[in-house]
């Protein structure tokens, strides 16, 4: 049911009608026209307009100069990302193009230093077999780099395909191939989830959160644990360790490329969790990290449900 | 020693109490040449040793982006230690948000509806 409403509107304030059916309308100012054009505009990413302003220096006067200033603001800011953006994308082509041009020359490297050693056939205490297991660590530690920066640069959303894939079967088989110096235990609550995912992708993201839990652990035993929980619509997986731990302000920095944040002496290259971040968030899904220092590290990453793509 | 200086669009006044204060005329529009032109006449007038600053914001309509980064850098923070801006339109209340909330000067700066309430946090915080 409608009310009628008839206002007395005192003569001073002129925006306001003298009657309406269910509220009170605005006669209204153009300039307040002008500003919801500019809004439409910027909300569209277009900064070419400026509102102009009367001489009443009002409220809507400082809405309209706000609205100028916010757009020159978000104008710049629009302009610096794009153009940060640009030079990410050539900066990655260059690494990728160089990491790519590295590897023949390294393999051959390699080779050499295996015929080399083949031919002289240094005695195992000489310093000369000391010097060419040294050239062989380099030369495979500048292959792993070289081979780190090529999957980060291949690590694109386009490009993976996804199946279904049983996560409980990934994980037994980094455990059957992968070899660690160290005692590792690994509980897993209850059963990993099938997932539909690029397998290959997640073969990488688990066996290089477990391998970065193994290679900083500081305690005889490695203990790792896995946990999935089914959410709305995604598994939310937690890799869990008792290592070290992360302090608070490092937990971004760990997940940037060539980051060298880790105070010990392990050998990295601060590829692998990039690449990680990478693939999962091209694909939609997140990862973090929640640890304090000697509190041990859980890592989080999230996968849609198989219903939600069916669905 | 000169304690008093006008340009087209500002007047800039040392006080008794060694306050730069500095006024706007009504209806300024600031670009980057009118905020270099006050920081180099602000330099001069307290002797490149910084001082407490009052600003009235009150008359300006409009401070361009190039102005306002001019006006939140070292080069303009090195002539006062701190700054009282005072903004009773709704124009200069927008700009003295602006200016605080995206610039970020670099010294102490707080905006104040009347002059009273900033020369009062100006002293307040200036050793005798």
């Amino acid at each position: 049911m409608f009310h009628k409403y008839v206002y007395e509107i005192p003569l001073m304030n002129k925006y306001w009608s003298i009657h309406g059916d269910t509220q009170p309308s605005h006669k209204e100012d153009p300039r307040l026209h002008a500003i919801l054009d500019m809004i439409g505009k910027v909300a569209a990413l277009d900064f070419s307009t400026t509102l102009s302003t009367s001489d009443r220096n009002d409220m809507v006067d400082a809405i309209a100069v706000g609205l100028n200033m916010l757009s020159e603001e978000l104008n710049t800011s629009v302009v610096e990302k794009s153009k940060l953006d640009e030079v990410n994308t050539k900066l990655e082509k260059f690494a990728y193009t160089t990491a790519h041009d590295l590897k023949s020359p390294l393999n051959s490297i390699a080779g050499i230093v295996n015929l080399l050693e083949l031919t002289i056939r240094p005695n195992a205490t000489s310093e000369v077999a000391d010097y060419l297991q040294r050239l062989k660590a380099t030369v495979d530690k500048m292959k792993n780099l070289v081979q780190g920066i090529l999957e980060y640069s291949k690590a694109d959303a386009e490009k993976i395909e996804r199946i279904e894939t049983d996560l409980n079967k990934v994980f037994f088989e980094i455990v059957e191939t992968d070899q660690f110096l160290q005692e590792v235990k690994v509980k897993i609550i209850g059963l990993l989830p099938v997932v539909f995912f690029n397998r290959s992708a997640i073969y990488q993201i688990f066996r290089n959160l477990i391998s970065n839990a193994v290679k900083y652990s500081d305690k005889e035993v490695c203990e790792l644990q896995i946990e999935s929980t089914e959410m709305k619509d995604h598994y939310l997986i937690s890799i869990n360790d008792n290592g070290p731990g992360i302090a608070p302000e490092n937990h971004d920095e760990i997940f940037k490329l060539f980051n060298k944040t880790s105070t010990t002496k392990i050998d990295s290259h601060g590829v692998g969790l990039a690449m990680i971040k990478r693939i999962l968030e091209a694909s939609g899904e997140r990862i973090w990290v929640e640890s304090s220092l000697g509190n041990g590290a859980t890592f989080f990453f999230t996968i849609k449900r198989l219903k939600t793509f069916n669905n | 020693m000169v304690q008093l200086k006008e340009t087209k669009k500002i007047r800039f006044r040392i006080g008794p109490d060694n306050v730069l204060y500095t006024e706007c005329f009504p209806n300024t529009l600031m670009t980057l040449e009118d905020g270099k032109e006050s920081t180099r006449i602000s330099a001069e007038l307290v002797n490149f040793q910084p001082r407490p600053l009052l600003c009235d914001l009150t008359n300006v309509v409009k401070m361009t982006q190039e102005c306002r980064r001019h006006f939140a850098s070292a080069e303009h923070a090195a002539t006062f230690s701190r700054a009282a801006l005072v903004v009773t339109s709704p124009i200069s209340r927008v700009i003295g948000n602006f200016f605080l909330g995206l610039n970020k000067p670099v010294k102490p700066t707080r905006l104040f509806t009347n002059k009273e309430d900033g020369l009062q946090w100006l002293m307040e915080r200036e050793p005798k």
